[in-house]
């Protein structure tokens, strides 16, 4: 709550709950003087639903499908933070082709995340038509998960050891031919959003958040790489068979705004090279590990891991008694430290900017609520 | 004799009357269809399709319904300003069409100070939306309609100007004589500055994207007309897409030769050309994002008004000297 | 090597507990234990290093609350388990004054468990609504009991 009283000369403004721009049920209590910004303050819990709660009233494959609601833009790696945390629990081994798997489908729904990303700040900026050009090429990955998940956007795809179904050459032609399709779409993006002199005017040098305040807000995903440190869990802590593949990792020099969207759109590019190389070198085997319990009931004992999702980190911390439920399970989500930067970065700037800056975090409300 | 003539002047006005509120209607029922499919191809997508040949219709199913809508008035607003705002935004409109030349005979006034009629009563736009922000008692109204005033004023300025080298060159402010005057070259070709000008302060004018601040639907919600439901909504709707059309017949006669061209009737050419310039309007709205709102007075006060100027003083020099 | 440099860091702060972890097991490459009182200092050598926070948490035992903080290093993977108890009813020190990205975990933590933290600027409930009077992550609260909203 901002404090009445003495600044009654300021003008107090609701950005949302309801908004079309706080995607998701965000409300930010503004105050403000004209049309600059003198205070944001976020409000978030609109949709607090209690997941860690349930996490600890249900075993553990009862918990997976959750997962898929909490970030449900990138939820297969969400997913697949939750069964490596479990799996090291275990101590479970997933078999090479299971990870490969694993790798393909999560760096497509990385790259159906970013294109969402895009769409929607564009929309956000004004701009009504990259929206629909960024859903289109989105529906092709849309297709390709549904016929190997069975779901469109909130999977549950991995178990403790593998994944449960195979990929065919179906699937894997399919990818080869979105990444050949995304490729030819790019010039259509370069000239219209990237080299877009409107566009450019909005973004460069707004918001611009420095190395230091990373480090001390904790950001992570492409709001740091934005800032230009090149921290990026797949390469900075490898996790799955991400050793195996060349790729980089694309980094900004300023940290404003246009950074952190070329960050994200130089992402898609990645993704696709690891989907490639992966789809090129997958192995035959085996998709479920040997000896998976029928209860999973880890031994006692605590974990962290974390993989890197579209926004950012995402940790699971798990405290296990040997339980078939966990004892306590935390959701380490990207969004609620990048949010809690807002309030510092927002000051001192106008309306419109203030909706640049918030897309440009990429928010997803319900992962910060749980 | 007098006043057969009088009689057959007024009736003859009565009938331009009645043919310019058809105009507009059908208009703006043609227009509406032409931005959704505009819109819609640009996007990747076919656009309405049901109602009528390729969604022909599609905008009469829309206006019976919004026509049947409840007609909400919050409870705090400022009854009479609330209710005289769509109705004032309107006024412009139609008089504005008294002195516009659509061939060689069709006009239904012709006034000496054509274009100064037309440029004067825009202004009246500013007033009818800061009417429709201020009664609605709702801050994103005030909002939209502040950026609103502030921006019409801004652009009205290079407009005047860039006009003003063009009836500089031809000496009259009479929209017949500026059509008369392209008989050999239209003036696009003469002053191609100052079309570009034009229409970047038409685009503006009309609050049109990527200048459309004052209806910002990502920020404001939906700006000065936040409040207005139904058929009142639907009259600001019908508001913007006829001053469209002024504004591009006045783009047509004053670069494109108005109704002139080989073959086909005045009227059809000048239709067509009117046309042609919404559709580039309309191309602008689904191309661009939303220009910032003080990069948009920036534009207005440092660019287009010094570049107006300079235009106008070359074009007076070059008048000088030949 | 990171690892040494905190791990000599945090052996000047006496406290109860520093040392390597087992990184496949556990995640963390250094586990340390602290009474609350030291975490601010704790906090400072961790920032002074050029860590950031990775996670803030806690952990309801019987007996005690168990704060757990993460720490990891952008330039050099190095992540650093802080377990830190806290006696029921008593209130734990601030760390948002060092990391000011702390400021709404430890506000989570105050809204889900009722653990308050001395010091904090703002210490108010961040998920549930602002006059809920429940803490629903304890483990003696038992959500079919709490009546809902009408």
């Amino acid at each position: 709550m901002l404090e009445r009283g003495l600044e009654e000369k300021y003008y107090i403004l609701n950005l949302g709950p309801q908004h079309p721009s706080t995607h998701g049920v965000l409300r930010v209590e503004l105050q403000m003087e004209g049309e600059f910004i003198v205070k944001a303050d976020p409000d978030i819990g609109y949709g607090h639903r209690g997941h860690e709660h349930m996490a600890e009233n249900r075993t553990y494959l009862q918990f997976l499908p959750n997962l898929g609601r909490v970030d449900y833009l990138h939820a297969l790696a969400y997913n697949q933070c939750y069964c490596m945390a479990v799996e090291k629990l275990l101590e479970l081994k997933v078999p090479e082709r299971a990870e490969f798997i694993r790798v393909i489908t999560c760096e497509l729904n990385r790259i159906a995340s970013h294109l969402l990303w895009i769409g929607a700040y564009l929309l956000d900026l004004g701009a009504f038509t990259p929206f629909l050009y960024c859903f289109d090429d989105r529906e092709n990955i849309l297709d390709l998960l549904d016929r190997v998940t069975g779901s469109r956007l909130t999977y549950c795809y991995y178990r403790f050891g593998g994944v449960p179904r195979d990929v065919d050459d179906d699937f894997l032609a399919g990818c080869k031919a979105f990444a050949r399709r995304l490729r030819s779409r790019y010039r259509d993006y370069e000239n219209l959003v990237n080299k877009n002199v409107i566009f450019l005017e909005r973004t460069k040098g707004i918001g611009i958040i420095t190395p230091e305040q990373c480090v001390k807000y904790g950001l992570t995903g492409p709001m740091l790489r934005g800032s230009g440190i090149p921290y990026d869990i797949r390469k900075c802590e490898p996790y799955s068979v991400y050793p195996l593949f060349d790729f980089e990792i694309p980094v900004g020099s300023t940290g404003d705004v246009y950074d952190r969207y070329m960050v994200r759109y130089r992402e898609m590019e990645q993704s696709l090279r690891i989907i490639e190389q992966a789809v090129d070198r997958i192995p035959a085997g085996p998709i479920m590990a040997e000896k998976v319990p029928k209860r999973i009931k880890p031994a006692p004992g605590e974990v962290y891991v974390a993989v890197e999702a579209a926004r950012g980190e995402f940790g699971i911390y798990l405290v296990s008694q040997g339980e078939t439920a966990p004892y306590r399970l935390k959701l380490r989500v990207p969004s609620f430290g990048n949010l809690s930067i807002l309030p510092e970065i927002a000051v001192d700037t106008l309306v419109a900017d203030l909706v640049a800056i918030l897309g440009s975090i990429d928010v997803v409300v319900p992962e910060i609520d749980r | 004799m007098a006043t057969a003539a009088q009689s057959v002047s007024i009736v003859g006005m009565i009938a331009g009357l009645i043919g310019v509120m058809a105009l507009v209607a059908v208009n703006a029922l043609f227009l509406i269809w032409m931005e959704r499919k505009v819109a819609a191809h640009m996007q990747l997508r076919p656009g309405p399709m049901e109602v009528g040949w390729h969604g022909a219709l599609q905008t009469i199913a829309d206006a019976l319904k919004l026509l049947g809508k409840e007609l909400i008035t919050p409870r705090d607003v400022d009854r009479p300003v609330y209710l005289a705002a769509p109705i004032v935004i309107f006024l412009p409109v139609l008089v504005s069409f008294l002195v516009i030349p659509f061939s060689q005979n069709l006009i239904i006034r012709d006034m000496h100070v054509g274009v100064l009629l037309i440029l004067s009563f825009a202004a009246l736009t500013v007033l009818a939306i800061l009417m429709a922000g201020w009664a609605s008692n709702n801050k994103y109204a005030v909002f939209g309609a502040i950026r609103s005033v502030a921006q019409n004023v801004a652009y009205e300025i290079p407009l005047l100007i860039t006009l003003m080298s063009i009836i500089l060159m031809v000496g009259s402010f009479r929209l017949t004589d500026i059509v008369a005057a392209q008989n050999r070259v239209w003036f696009i070709l003469v002053q191609p500055v100052a079309f570009i000008l034009y229409i970047i302060c038409a685009t503006a004018e009309t609050n049109r994207a990527p200048f459309d601040l004052p209806e910002a639907e990502s920020e404001l919600v939906a700006g000065f007309h936040t409040e207005y439901s139904g058929m009142r909504f639907a009259l600001f709707f019908l508001a913007e897409y006829t001053n469209m059309f002024i504004v591009a017949a006045l783009a047509t006669i004053f670069f494109l030769g108005g109704w002139r061209g080989p073959f086909l009737p005045g009227v059809v050419w000048f239709l067509l050309k009117v046309y042609a310039i919404i559709f580039l309007i309309m191309w602008f709205r689904w191309t661009f994002p939303r220009v910032r709102f003080d990069q948009l007075i920036t534009l207005s006060w440092k660019i287009l008004i010094p570049l107006s100027l300079a235009n106008l003083i070359i074009t007076a020099f070059v008048l000088k000297l030949v | 090597m990171l690892l040494n440099d905190l791990t000599q860091a945090l052996g000047r702060l006496n406290l109860a507990k520093v040392a390597p972890g087992e990184y496949h097991k556990s995640g963390c490459h250094l586990e340390v234990e602290a009474a609350p009182a030291q975490m601010p200092e704790v906090a400072r050598v961790m920032l002074e290093q050029g860590c950031f926070l990775e996670s803030l948490t806690a952990v309801d035992f019987p007996e005690h609350f168990t704060l757990v903080y993460h720490f990891n290093h952008f330039r050099e993977l190095c992540r650093t388990v802080v377990h830190v108890r806290v006696p029921k009813e008593a209130a734990a020190p601030t760390i948002s004054h060092i990391y000011p990205g702390a400021n709404w975990y430890e506000r989570e933590v105050y809204d889900l468990f009722g653990l308050t933290f001395a010091g904090h600027p703002d210490l108010r409930r961040i998920l549930l609504p602002f006059e809920a009077d429940f803490h629903p992550l304890r483990k003696k609260f038992a959500p079919s009991e709490t009546p809902a909203d009408a």
